[in-house]
C-alpha cells in the first residue's frame, strides 16, 4: 500500500491524515519563506538604494548584505 | 455528500492540527509585523554589521511598547462594546 492512501474503518482510501498534515505544513513553511523573503527585499531596498542607478554600486551591494543579517537578527 | 467517507478520529485530528497551525500563524504574522514596525523605527541610518546599543535598546523597547499598545487598544474596544 503507497503512503497517499490509508486503510480507515470505513474501507475508503485517500490521503491518511500524516500526509495532508505534512503537505500543509510543507506550504505553510513555503508561504512563510516567500513572505520573509519579500520584506527583506522590500526594507533593504527602501534602506540601502536611496537613488537607484544604472547597477548596484559595491557599498550598495554591501548595505544589503548587512542589511538582511540585521533584519534575521532583529527578527529573532 | 457521504459523511462515512469522513473517519471520525481523522477529521477530529486534522481540526485539531488545523487549529494549532493557526496559532501559529498568527504568533507568526505578530512578530513579522512587530519587526516591521520596529525596524522602521529603530534602524534609522544605514544598517551596520552589528547593532548600535541605542538601536538594540529602541528595539527592545519598541517590541515591548508595541504590545502594550495592542493590549491597550484592545482593552478600549471591548470596554466601547458594553
Amino acid at each position: 500500500m503507497d503512503p497517499y492512501s490509508s486503510s480507515s474503518q470505513s474501507g475508503r482510501s485517500g490521503p491518511s491524515p500524516e500526509v495532508l498534515m505534512d503537505q500543509v505544513k510543507q506550504q505553510l513553511a513555503q508561504a512563510y519563506a516567500e513572505e520573509f523573503f519579500g520584506t527583506l527585499r522590500e526594507k533593504c531596498f527602501a534602506k540601502c538604494v536611496t537613488k537607484p542607478g544604472t547597477s548596484l554600486s559595491g557599498s550598495e551591494s554591501s548595505c544589503i548584505s548587512r542589511c538582511v543579517e540585521r533584519y534575521i537578527e532583529a527578527t529573532a | 455528500m457521504d459523511n462515512a467517507s469522513l473517519d471520525s478520529p481523522a477529521t477530529a485530528e486534522l481540526q485539531s492540527f488545523l487549529e494549532q497551525e493557526k496559532q501559529r500563524a498568527m504568533l507568526n504574522e505578530l512578530v513579522a509585523k512587530l519587526t516591521d514596525v520596529c525596524w522602521d523605527k529603530c534602524i534609522t541610518g544605514s544598517p551596520g554589521s552589528k547593532f548600535s546599543s541605542s538601536e538594540s535598546t529602541c528595539l527592545t523597547n519598541c517590541a515591548q511598547r508595541f504590545l502594550e499598545t495592542s493590549a491597550l487598544i484592545l482593552r478600549r474596544f471591548q470596554s466601547m462594546q458594553q
